[in-house]
């Protein structure tokens, strides 16, 4: 008799506490769904909207559906665990890879949504018609409620406090999947007597077990593998260089260029930020000749520097031939860059700066550097006192350079380094800042033996730099200004640490 | 197994047979891989044994023989050429160098030894004047030497890998116990102790050279006991710590804590004293290819002086001089070298063979731990665990290698994902002869093993971007400091000149195997001998 009662109460029990995983993971799948939708599509208030108004509603077609299933019920809402396992695990992973390579996402995002929402909508009146015989209809009511709704609470808790900063989208979901999957699996194998597809549900149980596992494992990759993430306009071209990954994106009004997914330039501000970068050095030589470019395979910089007659030769060095021929042979960026690469004046050498230099004995009567943030160690290098002194032998007399110093706003420390370190390597510098909107607060250094004199010959046509904008940028605020440095060499690299620190601290 | 290991041409070995394994000649997908056993002319040097030269053929007539071009005869080379232009140096292998070798392809040069030289102490003019010609030293500021900025170390310099975790520098500190830092703290300061001790004769408790470190017999005594037992005295328990003091042992000397001279031991951390007007006394300087860009610099003034493959057999005192003896590898004939004097700059377990004069010199208290080193090219990026980035030196704590250098680490451009990395395995045991054995027995393949078995803890996925490994076993290494050896009259004796006519140049003189000693022993036979005779 006892055990008997006992079967009864653990049967009774498994089945709500199945209710309670069914429902967080009915929930947990409409959240990455919502979350997953406004990642990608952006304006999130509408993403969420929709998502759950389609997703409830698709649980009402499952209800209804779920009249037209009349017999083997547990073997029913076994299988209709598998495929939410199944479907709800994969979605995010599905989602994410199909973003870049489909043009009608939205569509497959809804009927996921759809899938999953009608799925999840047969589950509870299935329930609720299983335990019918066993359990007083309104303790049934009451208890398979009760369970699912502290089974929302529990799924809305964790998922963005525990779930989405530990394990991430895509695990979360495959995590959720397996849960459902193995949840399926326990109430097959509990009633492994009274179901005569067990074998059947068993091996579906166990393959969906393992893709749900490989799925999470592998989450990693696939997050890796999309880069959707990243970009908040539509990439219209990406291309891995050995060097770096190049990523052309198009928004409503601008085009923007992404090395390493960081912003090199918006096609809507780029030019105060190349005008500042050439004019306050370059305006003030007396008809400089040979100019040198390192880094700045875009030609917005060559761009400038063209502007000025008295110029006979420029030669830009920059590491990857991917960066130059993109601009030297893409028809919108060749608008934006004025087809300077394509100049005669212009000799492109695609070869490592550092290595480039310490073989240059030729004199250059203006240097640009417009290299990457010094945001690892090998990018370190190029702002170390040796590079420095290489530049200071190859400056012709008279002459001036110039260099891209990252934010002094956001890196302070690190701006004032990449000063003293020129300093330390026989440099006088003039360091100044401009706004770029799309960067933020920017800064540049001048360096040069003797100071030129101030008196400015600007090109024609500047749409930034002039007489009277180009004396602000000298003015450094309190929360910008000098700061004690060490500077940087090849055997400490302060330069790479502070860089690090202070935009962790910005970002964070 | 090994799948996408692709292995370059085989060395030469010079006058050997080749030592491919009869198992891979028949298979050709294969490893196929160079192993390069003691230096390429292991079998020339061997031929001591059997004496089979033949007579000599020929005869020549010089001042001065220099017998070895490792560090120590290069070093001598380099104060004769002041002097005199009258001297030969006769070296066995196919290249000067001794154990600061090195090699090169199309990605970098690499080391296949000694890799790297800490900022030198003031004392010894004659390495400084050396570094300034070399222009290691650029010039001095405030009195202090400044160092090449290309040749200092660059960052990130050291990386250990402890509890899964790449903690910066060596000393473990990634989730090492409270008491455990403790008592590594304890040790570090009393090793800076005796760095800044002096002894009753006023002079530097430890030094480089190892001849003017203080005599103090209260400081001597340390040589008596291993540093085994030092630790052990001052109740230094921590197992960490003794990892840490092993390493540091076996790194510079290739012998562990219970056959280190607690003297010796100490000397590690006590005896570096250099500064660099732009560099910290824990600095070092380094080449892409080590230590044999040092010797470059030293061989390239004296090259003409040079002659190598010649490998000395006898060394006979006569009434006008000395009467070197020598084969000639090449022409596969013997001649002899009438000389005024000559300087040995062979290692003991090879001058006791040569040289025909009688000494009361006990050779067999000159011990010399085995080595095996390895460069290992990879094409893609490792696998890294959390932590610091690639750096120079990589260690992995409780390894019994040294862990690996980056040999790319010098090199001024951005590097791409191929690497080569050095790694470097002493054999550690108190029977260097038996271990000696054991390291020329042990095939190419089992030495594969062995080097992939440790590098996978660091980098699970390396054996599928390896594209190639070369082995270079070193018999005779490194003198080894054993305890009671480095402050014995033996030690001493060894290297006092014969009548004015035969002087001696030997690291293993010094009883440590280091750059700077084989430096400081050459030129001083050197002067000895501009001097004496």
């Amino acid at each position: 008799m006892t055990s008997k009662r006992d079967t009864a109460a653990s049967f009774e029990w498994l089945l709500l506490i199945s209710v309670f995983v069914v429902a967080t993971c009915g929930l947990i799948y409409e959240l990455v769904a919502g979350t997953l939708a406004s990642y990608l599509l952006g304006d999130s208030v509408t993403q969420f909207s929709t998502i759950i108004g389609t997703y409830l509603f698709a649980m009402g077609i499952g209800s209804y559906l779920s009249k037209f299933l009349r017999s083997n019920l547990l073997s029913w809402f076994i299988t209709i665990e598998l495929l939410v396992g199944m479907v709800g695990g994969f979605s995010a992973g599905v989602l994410f890879i199909l973003f870049e390579q489909v043009v009608y996402f939205r569509v497959i995002l809804y009927a996921l949504v759809v899938l999953t929402g009608t799925l999840v909508g047969l589950e509870l009146p299935l329930l609720m018609r299983i335990l019918k015989d066993r359990i007083e209809f309104s303790d049934l009511v009451s208890r398979i409620f009760t369970f699912d709704y502290i089974g929302a609470l529990f799924a809305s808790l964790l998922f963005p406090l525990i779930f989405i900063p530990y394990l991430g989208l895509l695990r979360t979901s495959f995590f959720f999947g397996f849960l459902n999957v193995s949840v399926a699996w326990v109430v097959a194998y509990r009633f492994k007597e009274d179901i005569r597809a067990y074998p059947r549900l068993k091996w579906s149980s166990i393959i969906c077990l393992l893709l749900l596992a490989t799925g999470f494992i592998f989450s990693e990759k696939l997050t890796a593998l999309s880069e959707t993430l990243t970009y908040p306009d539509k990439i219209v071209y990406a291309k891995s260089s050995p060097y770096q990954r190049i990523v052309l994106t198009r928004g409503v009004n601008d085009w923007r260029l992404f090395l390493n997914g960081n912003l090199q330039f918006s096609s809507l501000d780029e030019y105060r930020y190349h005008e500042a970068l050439i004019h306050p050095g370059m305006s003030r030589l007396k008809n400089p000749e040979n100019i040198l470019v390192l880094g700045g395979g875009d030609g917005m910089a060559v761009r400038e520097i063209l502007k000025y007659p008295s110029v006979k030769k420029i030669t830009l060095v920059d590491l990857d031939p991917s960066v130059t021929t993109l601009f030297r042979s893409n028809a919108t960026l060749q608008k934006l860059n004025e087809h300077s690469l394509s100049s005669a004046k212009v000799s492109v050498i695609n070869q490592d700066a550092f290595v480039w230099i310490r073989g240059q004995e030729k004199l250059f009567d203006f240097i640009t550097i417009d290299f990457p943030d010094p945001s690892n160690y090998s990018l370190g290098k190029l702002y170390t006192t040796s590079f420095y002194r290489e530049l200071h032998r190859i400056l012709a007399p008279g002459g001036c350079l110039v260099i891209q110093s990252t934010s002094p706003f956001v890196a302070r420390k690190s701006f004032w380094i990449i000063d003293a370190t020129l300093h330390k390597a026989g440099f006088d510098t003039q360091p100044y800042h401009c706004y770029v909107p799309s960067f933020g607060e920017w800064g540049f250094v001048l360096a040069f033996e003797k100071q030129p004199e101030e008196t400015y010959h600007f090109p024609n046509g500047l749409k930034f730099v002039n007489e009277a904008s180009v004396a602000q940028l000298y003015n450094f605020p309190p929360d910008m200004s000098a700061v004690e440095s060490a500077y940087n060499t090849l055997n400490n690299q302060v330069l790479v640490n502070t860089f690090e620190k202070e935009w962790a601290d910005y970002t964070r | 197994m090994i799948t996408r290991r692709n292995f370059v041409t085989r060395m030469a070995q010079g006058v050997g047979a080749s030592l491919m394994l009869p198992a891979l000649q028949h298979c050709s997908s294969q490893p196929h891989y160079t192993a390069h056993t003691a230096g390429a002319n292991a079998q020339l040097g061997h031929r001591l044994r059997t004496m089979d030269f033949g007579k000599p053929t020929s005869s020549q007539q010089t001042d001065v023989v220099i017998v070895g071009g490792g560090v120590a005869g290069l070093s001598a080379a380099r104060i004769l050429k002041k002097q005199t232009n009258n001297f030969v140096l006769l070296e066995m292998a196919e290249e000067t160098g001794g154990n600061s070798l090195g090699g090169s392809n199309a990605l970098t040069s690499y080391p296949w030894g000694a890799h790297y030289l800490p900022l030198p102490n003031a004392n010894d003019p004659e390495l400084t004047a050396f570094l300034r010609e070399s222009n290691v030293i650029t010039g001095y500021e405030n009195g202090l030497p400044v160092f090449n900025e290309y040749y200092l170390c660059f960052d990130p310099k050291e990386r250990l890998l402890i509890n899964q975790y790449w903690q910066e520098g060596l000393v473990p500190r990634e989730g090492v116990p409270a008491k455990d830092r403790e008592e590594i703290e304890r040790f570090l300061s009393m090793m800076h102790d005796f760095k800044n001790k002096k002894g009753s004769d006023g002079r530097e408790a430890f030094m480089i050279p190892v001849a003017e470190s203080s005599q103090d017999p209260e400081l001597l005594q340390w040589d008596n006991i291993s540093m085994e037992e030092f630790l052990k005295q001052h109740q230094f328990a921590s197992p960490y710590l003794k990892w840490y003091v092993n390493y540091c042992c076996a790194d510079d000397f290739g012998s562990s804590l219970a056959d280190t001279s607690a003297w010796a031991g100490i000397h590690y951390f006590a005896s570096r004293k250099g500064h660099g007007a732009n560099a910290t006394s824990d600095a070092v300087l380094t080449w892409p290819e080590g230590n044999f860009w040092l010797v470059k610099q030293l061989r390239q003034p004296v090259h003409n002086h040079i002659r190598t493959n010649t490998l000395v057999y006898t060394i006979s005192e006569t009434s006008q001089g000395v009467d070197v003896t020598c084969f000639d590898a090449k022409t596969n004939s013997s001649l002899v070298i009438h000389a005024r004097s000559v300087i040995m700059a062979t290692p003991q377990f090879v001058t006791q063979r040569l040289l025909q004069t009688p000494r009361v010199i006990d050779y067999k208290t000159f011990h010399y731990a085995p080595w095996m080193v390895a460069n290992i090219t990879t094409t893609a990026g490792l696998a890294e665990k959390k932590g610091e980035p690639l750096s120079w030196d990589n260690v992995f704590y409780g390894s019994q290698s040294l862990g690996y250098v980056n040999a790319m680490n010098q090199h001024t451009g951005l590097s791409g994902p191929e690497k080569i990395i050095t790694y470097y395995h002493p054999m550690l045991g108190a029977d260097a002869a038996v271990l000696r054995n054991q390291a020329y027995k042990t095939t190419p393949d089992e030495w594969t093993n062995t080097i992939l078995a440790d590098l996978k803890v660091a980098h699970h996925d390396i054996e599928k971007y390896i594209t190639d490994i070369n082995i270079w076993i070193w018999g005779h290494g490194m003198i080894k400091p054993s305890p009671g050896f480095m402050w014995s009259d033996n030690r001493r004796n060894a290297g006092r000149a014969l009548n004015k006519k035969i002087f001696f140049a030997h690291s293993d003189l010094s009883g440590l195997s280091i750059f700077e000693e084989a430096f400081y022993q050459g030129h001083t036979a050197a002067h000895a001998l501009l001097t004496e005779s």
